[in-house]
């Protein structure tokens, strides 16, 4: 495929090469026609404008407000203003607690991983090796699986009965409970998180690989640097804006992780996979506690915005090196 | 065999032999569970957990092949939330490509006040993941009677800001002078958007049109807070359900997770190259 054609140029500049007699036309011109094309612009952009308020700012304002209101007890009473009482409910509760831990050593465990999988993965596939294109193919797979139904492929493989008990008794293992055991659900869940991700992560990677000019590379080989040299002298420095995204992206995905938590363990057994997503989600319908809900949205969003400014760091402190 | 053949085959020395064998085994381990999904599809129901025990070429191949699996599933009711799937992923690619491409052609073309401002809300909206707003939107969307239709499927996903980053990122390398050019010759700014910025912006549409798929055929959450309709029900969320429901009937549950993981495996395959520049593009600074 031609990559010229396909790029997206993304590093362009919003109209800073303009040249003057350009600019002198739009000034003059601009008296005339600014208030029709501010019109024209509002026509154009209203749509998507409304939608993205509607569906992304207001329902994170509105979780804002009921995190502040009390619980409604008794249907048709409206609930009053609580102040903070449901952020300290939330914070002093074990439940949640719990939650926070387990997502963060969920997320510390699994983000690592799945990148230095990943990592050395793209390094072997961009290798001079037979039908690295294949590997790949078969790695991107598991991600196309969309994400209910992987959990339902690994759940049911990972039962008792299933083929991969079948494995581990065939090669000498005792049969384990995966799911249903607490100190295995966890990392069951990492394990199937992790099909369904590294082959994806690595997609950026390679893509990201092959961005380092192969002069470099070559001028490597000639003043003789072995390859542990060139991987942490030439290859990881290049590598820090893909590894960033994906470190960053990775950690997101897995802080709102849902789908293989509700198909597989509900939580459980004894809140061993108790996600802070889920977490949410059984408070709201289960519980049917739309306050405490709220205080938990609330949190999460305000996580999520810290790893935003991290990933803004992490990007920008890359362009003063 | 001609020399040149030979002097290949000679090439391939000890470490990339060695290297592709680590590659093949790695990419294989990976492929089981998608062969074991698409292997039980076609088997019958009572042979799938068989031949397990001992171990043998029939805990993957199926002794008899059967698209029983397949009949049974697109005659039940899981048939319908397959078709919902295709259906609401066809919605919201057509109208958000069309939101996303007028939105992003104002962000980059047109000069009026506050587009920064604007802009700045494309980006937020990109960076906080809707899953995490998902439960309070979901309030609204039944409080207003979109519980169980298309359209409260459909309208959260078509809102895409990053779709529309992308496509204004290469809306900006289109050079102004065709847009002066036209604006001479009197053409109108639609004309201009649709003659110029979107016959131009194929490969940018494709990306943003990727994205777009893949938010809404992977959707879990959306789905299972807004629906309770099993028939109005998309099919990931379905089978799900479905197989709390029937416990024994796995062939079918396969054959569902093969018809809507093969759908996009194919659609993401071919066009992959376009979807990594999207999903990448909001790693870079702007």
């Amino acid at each position: 495929m031609n990559n010229d054609r396909t790029r997206v140029p993304i590093e362009s500049e919003p109209s800073r090469t303009q040249d003057p007699a350009d600019k002198r036309a739009q000034r003059r011109s601009s008296a005339a026609r600014g208030g029709r094309e501010g019109l024209v612009a509002l026509l154009f952009l209203a749509p998507a404008l409304v939608a993205l308020v509607l569906f992304r700012l207001v329902p994170a304002g509105s979780a804002v407000v009921t995190s502040f209101k009390s619980p409604v007890v008794l249907a048709g009473v409206s609930s009053s203003f609580a102040g903070l009482d449901n952020y300290k409910a939330l914070l002093t509760s074990p439940d949640f607690l719990n939650s926070v831990k387990t997502t963060v050593l969920f997320v510390g465990i699994v983000v690592p991983l799945q990148t230095a999988v990943a990592l050395s993965l793209a390094l072997l596939l961009t290798r001079d090796i037979l039908a690295a294109k294949t590997w790949r193919l078969f790695l991107f797979l598991p991600f196309s699986v969309p994400l209910g139904i992987s959990p339902l492929i690994w759940g049911i493989g990972m039962r008792p009965d299933g083929p991969v008990n079948a494995v581990l008794t065939t090669i000498g293992f005792e049969p384990q409970r995966f799911f249903t055991s607490a100190s295995q659900a966890l990392p069951s869940i990492m394990l199937v998180v992790s099909w369904i991700g590294v082959g994806y992560w690595m997609v950026f990677l390679i893509a990201g690989l092959q961005d380092i000019p192969n002069t470099y590379l070559e001028a490597a080989a000639i003043d003789g640097a072995g390859p542990w040299s060139v991987f942490f002298r030439i290859v990881l420095p290049l590598m820090r804006r893909p590894l960033a995204f994906v470190l960053v992206a990775n950690t997101v995905a897995n802080f709102i992780l849902f789908a293989p938590i509700q198909a597989l363990t509900s939580g459980g057994p004894k809140g061993s996979t108790d996600l802070i997503m889920y977490d949410t989600f059984e408070k709201a319908f289960i519980v049917g506690d739309r306050s405490a809900a709220s205080a938990e949205v609330v949190l999460l969003l305000i996580i999520m915005l810290a790893i935003v400014i991290v990933q803004f760091r992490l990007i920008s402190a890359e362009g003063t090196t | 065999m001609t020399t040149m053949d030979r002097k290949r085959t000679f090439k391939i020395s000890i470490s990339q032999v060695i290297l592709t064998a680590v590659a093949a085994v790695v990419a294989l381990l990976f492929f089981l569970p998608f062969a074991w999904m698409v292997t039980s599809a076609v088997r019958p129901g009572e042979e799938i957990f068989r031949f397990l025990s001992p171990l043998s070429v029939y805990s993957l191949i199926p002794k008899t092949l059967t698209a029983e699996n397949f009949a049974s599933l697109l005659n039940g009711e899981v048939g319908r939330t397959v078709f919902n799937s295709i259906f609401v992923t066809a919605l919201t690619v057509v109208f958000g490509l069309i939101l996303s491409a007028t939105a992003a052609f104002a962000l980059s073309v047109l000069h009026f006040p506050l587009r920064s401002a604007v802009f700045a809300v494309v980006v937020i909206s990109f960076m906080i993941p809707f899953d995490a707003i998902a439960i309070p939107l979901a309030d609204t969307f039944r409080a207003v009677g979109l519980q169980n239709t298309y359209a409260g499927l459909v309208l959260p996903a078509i809102a895409n800001g990053l779709a529309i980053f992308v496509l204004r990122q290469f809306f900006l390398g289109i050079p102004k002078e065709m847009v002066e050019a036209a604006r001479v010759d009197g053409a109108n700014w639609w004309t201009i958007f649709s003659r110029i910025y979107v016959p131009l912006s194929k490969p940018a549409l494709i990306s943003a049109g990727l994205l777009l798929f893949v938010g809404q055929w992977q959707a879990y959450l959306w789905p299972l807070l807004i629906v309770t309709e099993p028939s109005m029900q998309v099919a990931p969320v379905a089978l799900a359900q479905f197989v709390g429901q029937y416990q024994s009937n796995f062939g079918t549950m396969f054959a569902g997770a093969t018809i809507v993981s093969l759908i996009p495996a194919v659609i993401l395959l071919s066009l992959q190259p376009y979807f990594v520049r999207s999903v990448s593009s909001q790693g870079l600074k702007e």
